[in-house]
């Protein structure tokens, strides 16, 4: 299992068009994620559970990989988080 | 093994909802199509027309036909095409919430699809008092 400590970059918070990109991007992986924000882990392969976390700009969340191709996950996450989910800010 | 979709509502609910969808997911990985029924439509003149949508997003795996509202005419339709031949499966109060996680899953079959379309809108609602 890997864990990545990550703040939501982008002006908009984890909002719908983000989700749909992370849960997208975790969809192509086959281990188990989760996010934790707030004090609620929610998977991070299902948009509503993602949407759930009602994330903004700012908020620190706590990525959990698990499963034969964790570190990649995780790589491909933090990138996202780095490109701010492919958004302007 | 891909599912067909096809959204059976009032006017003006299902374009709407799949112009989201594939806003959010910028392509939708299944075959949809949205079907409208203007209120005060006789679903026995509307039905060939129906039927056509219906055949357009069948792949031969079936098709999934998500309905507004349970009882009305858009699904009572859906009844009817369901009795056509083609394999249906039908569940109804569609919403975004329902309509994205379908999407989520579209690698599953006909049979196994009507859950995860239900979980979907089921899990969308959110008593928000926080």
């Amino acid at each position: 299992m890997l864990e990545r400590e990550l703040l939501i970059p982008n002006r908009l918070g984890l909002h719908a068009r983000a989700t749909a990109r992370l849960v997208q991007l975790l969809s192509g992986f086959r281990c188990n994620a989760t996010l934790t924000a707030k004090g609620r882990e929610v998977n991070a392969k299902s948009i509503m559970g993602v949407m759930l976390l009602a994330a903004g700009q700012g908020t620190p969340v706590l990525l959990r990989v698990d499963g034969v191709d964790e570190a990649e996950a995780a790589a491909a996450v933090v990138a996202l988080f780095e490109r701010c989910f492919d958004e302007d800010s | 093994m891909a599912v067909g979709i096809l959204l059976i509502t009032h006017e003006g609910i299902g374009p709407a909802l799949i112009a989201v969808a594939t806003g959010l997911l910028r392509q939708l990985p299944l075959r949809v199509e949205a079907f409208e029924v203007p209120l005060g439509g006789d679903p026995d003149a509307l039905l060939p027309q129906a039927s056509a949508a219906l055949r357009r997003v069948d792949g031969g795996f079936g098709v999934l036909v998500l309905t507004d509202l349970y009882g009305a005419t858009p699904s009572n339709l859906a009844a009817k095409l369901a009795r056509l031949g083609t394999p249906v499966r039908r569940v109804s109060a569609l919403s975004l919430p329902m309509l994205l996680r379908v999407m989520n899953y579209a690698d599953l079959d006909l049979d196994e699809l009507p859950a995860v379309a239900a979980a979907g809108a089921r899990n969308g609602v959110i008593q928000d008092d926080a």
